[in-house]
């Protein structure tokens, strides 16, 4: 289950105790309206997301794209800054509130840890002036690593989120539309308080992306849930990060792997 | 007078639409409301060819259906507000889907406003007027200056102060430096009360003097004191605008210089110019403004000036140059040849060190000589010279974020 304490640093922040599994299915419209009219009708909204905020997020690789090379290759950490937004903001790294993001992923399981800070302390741990407490899994010491050996924004996601998840939060089940990605031409400077511009759209998903992440076993109803989606799904889905990545880098149209039979 | 006023009234353009409704009755009706009321309205029944008709026409207002045939309206609202020609317009959904989710997620797609069907007309124009009335339309054509004032010629200044008394007043003291115009003259400074708007008629990049009746000046809203002083400050005011101008017209008389010496030392005629203009493209899918786009322009016709200095033999030289060769290449002033991994020229930046101007300039000159033909290699088409510098992305010398919006400008112009 995930633990939540206070730093100095960071304001909120949230760590997974274990690896928790995770899998996407591409879906269309009307059927991530049927899947979420069920998950609705088995979890309560998520308190901690407004149904269909903005969130915009912007990941950071190296300049050998060292992070996106290993997460082909099916185990990464990636370093990201979350914001959320009613309406959707045209830049990134706007002032206010973020979320520093270590995600770690592995083939069919990720571990995640992140720190509430404000959109400032964010941008000053990109430029490596200051570093995080790393109370759980050391993800912040690797992120240090990585920004280093020169890790910067490089590429955003924004898309509307519908979340439910048990008040455990044991199973989480997300529906996200209008998915976008963006290039990120990234300018070093020292002024907190404009956004950073967003790039080119690279490209918009016709779909749905669903997420269903759990602990240990699902339950029944997510069981048979699991089993439709699987059935249903146009593609079996790579990360945000890799589609978009295999977007800004001109290497493939998003997604290469076909529907396993 | 009447007359006249007529005529101005018909002179007035009239709000263009764009109606994206894939039901043709339902088309039909609505376009027939809004030519009724003055407005001129182009239909579309899909999503592609609503976004094809708003990028052509740029209208003032699209209304938008939320269930099309090739896609949704969500879809087609967030391609208009991500491109940043067609962003600023805005968008009104109209919609049978009525359930509060479904207005959330348009209007947090961008949109100024969501009707639910079936509406009343009155309803539908009175929200159509108000969503008008908030756009602040930034493509108001540019008014021509004035034609180039003679030696000695005094300049024009407008008071556009609503009370009487303060307008008098402010003439009064304008009128020892300053013609004074009427409100259909083309002045040089616009005098305004407080925070008073710019009158609409005024030209774009007229100098705004604001001024108060209180005494003494307010720094924060740098609101000047009608007093003996306001001549002289006005005067000032417009003399800084006159610099502005003056250093862009500088400007330009370096590019045309330049110009001449790279066609005349230079074996690849034509490459600067092409090479500029590809950079600006560039810095406009980016969505830079148009100082920044200038400074491009002027930092990619200026980086070879330093080859007016190099032996034309080096220029023409095909293959690997030596190391004294490239010494002397890299000694060239300007903007040199960074990359991102820190082995360009001439100061070794790495990554995001690398001004933006520079990584796009560098973009498009590697572009652009992959598109001509060297005696080394024969020249490649527009979507090889993309892949080719992709690969150069790939192994973190070019800036991906600007070979993509290249990448994304010959897609959609259909490169070679």
């Amino acid at each position: 289950m995930p633990r939540k304490v206070t730093t100095s640093i960071a304001t909120a922040h949230e760590a997974d105790a274990e690896r928790r599994h995770e899998h996407r299915f591409q879906v269309s419209e009307s059927i991530a309206r049927l899947v979420m009219r069920t998950t609705a009708n088995n979890l309560p909204l998520s308190r901690d997301d407004r149904p269909y905020q903005w969130s915009t997020t912007t990941y950071c690789d190296t300049l050998n794209w060292s992070i996106f090379r290993a997460a082909q290759k099916g185990s990464a950490m990636q370093l990201r800054i979350r914001e959320y937004h009613r309406t959707r903001p045209q830049g990134v790294m706007n002032p206010g509130a973020a979320w520093i993001e270590f995600k770690d992923d592995e083939e069919d399981t990720s571990l995640k840890e992140r720190f509430g800070v404000s959109m400032d302390v964010a941008r000053s741990f990109l430029r490596g002036e200051i570093a995080l407490p790393d109370p759980d899994h050391g993800l912040a010491e690797r992120a240090g690593r990585l920004l280093k050996d020169g890790a910067r924004p490089v590429v955003v996601t924004q898309y509307n989120r519908l979340a439910y998840n048990s008040l455990d939060t044991a199973i989480r089940i997300t529906a996200d539309h209008n998915l976008m990605y963006f290039a990120l031409p990234w300018e070093a400077r020292d002024d907190n308080d404009q956004p950073s511009p967003l790039g080119t759209l690279l490209a918009m998903e016709p779909d749905v992306i669903v997420e269903m992440k759990w602990y240990g076993e699902l339950p029944h109803w997510a069981i048979d849930l699991h089993a439709y989606l699987k059935e249903n799904t146009h593609e079996e889905r790579p990360s945000k990060f890799i589609v978009a990545m295999r977007w800004l880098l001109g290497e493939t149209d998003g997604a290469k792997k076909k529907k396993k039979k | 007078m009447k007359a006249v006023e007529e005529t101005i009234r018909s002179d007035a353009p009239a709000t263009r639409v764009v109606v994206v409704e894939d039901d043709q009755a339902s088309a039909d009706v609505l376009q027939r409301r809004l030519q009724a009321n003055g407005m001129v309205v182009s239909v579309a029944h899909d999503g592609r060819r609503g976004i094809e008709l708003v990028e052509e026409l740029l209208p003032d207002l699209v209304l938008l259906d939320v269930m099309l045939p090739d896609t949704d309206g969500y879809d087609v609202c967030l391609r208009i507000k991500s491109n940043s020609t067609t962003a600023p317009i805005p968008v009104i959904f109209l919609s049978a889907r009525g359930e509060v989710v479904d207005k959330v997620r348009g209007l947090s797609c961008g949109a100024a406003d969501y009707i639910t069907k079936p509406f009343q007309a009155a309803e539908l124009l009175a929200r159509i007027d108000a969503v008008l009335g908030q756009a602040r339309n930034p493509r108001v054509p540019r008014l021509a200056r004035s034609a180039e004032r003679a030696a000695g010629e005094r300049r024009v200044a407008r008071v556009a102060i609503v009370d009487g008394a303060l307008r008098a007043h402010v003439e009064q003291l304008l009128a020892t430096r300053f013609d004074l115009a009427e409100d259909s003259d083309m002045p040089d400074v616009v005098v305004l009360e407080g925070n008073a708007s710019v009158p609409a008629d005024a030209p774009e990049d007229v100098a705004v003097v604001r001024v108060t009746a209180g005494r003494g000046s307010d720094d924060r809203a740098e609101l000047v004191p009608v007093d003996a002083q306001l001549p002289r400050i006005v005067d000032l005011t417009v003399r800084e605008r006159g610099l502005d101008h003056d250093l862009q017209a500088a400007a330009e008389a370096l590019i045309v210089l330049a110009a001449a010496i790279a066609s005349h030392d230079r074996p690849t005629t034509g490459h600067t110019e092409r090479v500029a203009a590809r950079a600006v493209q560039i810095g406009r899918a980016l969505g830079l403004d148009e100082s920044t786009r200038m400074t491009i322009r002027l930092g990619a016709l200026l980086r070879d000036v330093g080859h007016a200095r190099l032996p034309g033999s080096l220029l023409a030289k095909s293959g690997e140059l030596g190391p004294d060769e490239r010494a002397m290449l890299e000694r060239r002033p300007v903007l040199g040849e960074e990359r991102l991994d820190g082995t360009g020229y001439p100061d070794g930046l790495r990554a995001e060190q690398i001004p933006l101007e520079v990584r796009i300039v560098t973009v498009a000159d590697r572009f652009e000589a992959l598109l001509a033909d060297r005696p080394d290699r024969p020249a490649v088409s527009e979507s090889e010279a993309v892949r080719i510098l992709q690969g150069a992305v790939a192994r973190g010398e070019l800036d991906a974020a600007v070979v993509a919006a290249l990448a994304t400008q010959v897609r959609a112009y259909g490169g070679n």
